[in-house]
């Protein structure tokens, strides 16, 4: 295993631990597919901040994109509240009609703009090591790396500040109003958070892989335990196992690593449905045979 | 009309209308409600029970009027309030254990940062003894019967230790015996000046239950002693042509002959 084998591992493991972290609160706030809508609707973002900016340089990127994002929440909150639809037409509506203003945006000026839908989408882990960070001179490693980094301390951060607000706002939204601890406030800081996750993540990895890792890890962590806690941290592990497994696998296979990572995801959350020790398949089996 | 004497109002609603697409659930609700008193709240179906204690509570939107609380604006006093929402708002398939939910009801005061700390631990311990829940302190939340749902709120709510409480229904799917536990804890909380607004089905208990009673059906049909405001007439009012139910309350007040606070027998009807 050489450099670029780790810092690619590194990466995906970066990725799917903040996405699992956040993962674990919207699955419980049933609230899953507002990942993949934000992933999506982030495009036209993208696009006029390239257009305004006319740079590819990440930061400009990163910030259109996460203002679209917090956006796409906005409206799918408002379309939920004042027009009366329900979250999961809401979302649909939204990131839709976002994703194909950007891809409009994206062939209007094609010739200047150097993007394309498949490389959004997809993404290309691999080439991770080849878009190194450099500091004078020097280049001290991948860009991706040092990115999802700061996007996972500030996720263990929020979460570890906030760990009571959100477990209450999710578990008991209208108690915790009594309270006087604002819904609304926490609502936006978790969707904020997983704007910026979504966007720093998909740069590297692509929106697929972004919403894979969502919702797999923490799925699987729900079958497993009962408990908030451990389930923050079985989610991600199983992100973590999914990366390196599927990392292998695809040099196995000598096929896509983002594809690869998403379906060992899938897997473990299959093995998860079966085996797991409160939930499984296989326990229920058991425990429900009659003694002979 | 018994409202004027009230020195101490635990709480003022006034002029409160609250509508849902321009249809009003609430209309022109104007009561005062004195400190100390276990309050029922009562009505049919769709009366606007549940819809009156969120909107106390600033849960929902006005259409107009205004609450007040210890005769100051709700946001003043969010740390006095606690709230037993109904039972099924909730998903029981949380990962969270007894002693979680209850600890929910320290956060209020610990505030950003702070994590509960051992006094707050000691505070829902208690809580949980008063409700007979200590066996159930790991229990995870689904695994509880509704009885035990219900009472894990009552502990959360207890352990808020504040001086006015809104129960939504807290009697739904309670055995004889839970609620009458239930009911004890409640009078020994308005005996320490707490004051308890309680969302209720039952007409039958209403007189052993309650000091003070608030009969709604959109409008505000009565508001005061039971004694007073329990009768033959308010019923009628307030449940309209659901006669067989009124004759039922009916035939109960002429039998019982109901007592009112200070002990002395008086005929209502």
């Amino acid at each position: 295993m050489n450099n670029n084998d780790l810092s690619i591992i590194f990466t995906a493991s970066l990725v799917a631990s903040s996405c699992a972290l956040l993962g674990c609160f919207l699955i419980l706030r049933k609230m899953a597919m507002v990942g993949d809508a934000i992933s999506h609707a982030v495009l036209p973002g993208i696009v006029i901040a390239f257009l305004i900016s006319g740079s590819r340089d990440s930061m400009t990127m990163l910030i259109g994109a996460g203002l679209i994002g917090v956006l796409t929440t906005f409206l799918i909150e408002f379309l939920h509240k004042k027009a009366k639809l329900q979250t999961d037409a809401s979302i649909g509506v939204t990131f839709t009609w976002l994703f194909a203003i950007g891809v409009v945006l994206i062939s209007l000026f094609a010739g200047k703009v150097d993007l394309d839908q498949d490389c959004v989408l997809y993404g290309e882990i691999a080439y991770v090591p080849l878009d190194t960070l450099i500091v004078g001179g020097q280049s001290i490693g991948p860009r991706a790396l040092y990115i999802m980094g700061i996007i996972l301390t500030i996720i263990i951060l929020f979460i570890w500040i906030g760990y009571k607000e959100l477990f209450l706002t999710t578990f008991d939204p209208a108690y915790a109003s009594a309270i006087g601890i604002s819904t609304t406030l926490w609502h936006y800081l978790l969707m904020g958070a997983v704007s910026a996750t979504t966007v720093a993540s998909f740069e590297s990895v692509g929106a697929i892989l972004v919403v894979a890792l969502l919702i797999a890890p923490a799925a699987t962590a729900y079958l497993i335990t009962d408990n908030l806690k451990w389930m923050l941290v079985i989610a991600c592990i199983a992100g973590i196992v999914a990366s390196i497994t599927g990392y292998f696998f695809a040099v196995w296979l000598d096929g896509s690593i983002a594809g690869a990572i998403a379906a060992m995801a899938g897997a473990i959350f299959v093995l998860a449905m079966i085996f797991s020790p409160t939930h499984g398949i296989l326990m229920k089996k058991i425990s429900a045979q009659p003694e002979s | 009309m018994d409202n004027e004497n009230i020195v101490y109002p635990a709480l003022e609603v006034h002029d409160l209308t609250v509508a849902f697409d321009r249809k009003p659930v609430l209309w022109n609700i104007d009561l005062t409600l004195p400190e100390g008193k276990l309050v029922g709240i009562v009505g049919p179906n769709g009366a606007g029970k549940s819809t009156l204690i969120k909107a106390v509570m600033g849960l929902l939107p006005l259409s107009s009027g205004y609450v007040k609380l210890f005769d100051q604006p709700i946001n003043d006093v969010r740390k006095r309030i606690s709230y037993v929402p109904q039972r099924e708002s909730v998903d029981w398939d949380f990962p969270a254990s007894v002693l979680d939910v209850v600890l929910m009801g320290r956060y209020s005061k610990l505030g950003l940062f702070k994590r509960p700390r051992k006094a707050d631990y000691d505070v829902a311990l208690d809580c949980l003894k008063k409700v007979g829940m200590e066996a159930y302190i790991n229990r995870q939340i689904s695994q509880l019967s509704g009885g035990q749902q219900q009472r894990t709120f009552l502990a959360r709510a207890l352990a808020q230790q504040a001086d006015i409480y809104f129960m939504d229904e807290p009697f739904a799917g309670v055995d004889a015996a839970t609620e009458k536990a239930i009911i004890n804890l409640l009078r020994t909380m308005t005996e320490a000046k707490k004051t308890v607004i309680v969302v209720h089905h039952d007409l039958q208990s209403v007189t052993q239950y309650f000091d003070w009673l608030l009969m709604l059906n959109t409008r505000l049909i009565a508001c005061g002693p039971t004694s007073t405001v329990f009768t033959q007439q308010n019923l009628q009012e307030t449940y309209g042509g659901k006669l067989t139910l009124l004759s039922d309350v009916g035939d109960l007040i002429r039998r019982e002959n109901f007592p009112n606070r200070e002990g002395v027998t008086r005929k209502v009807l």
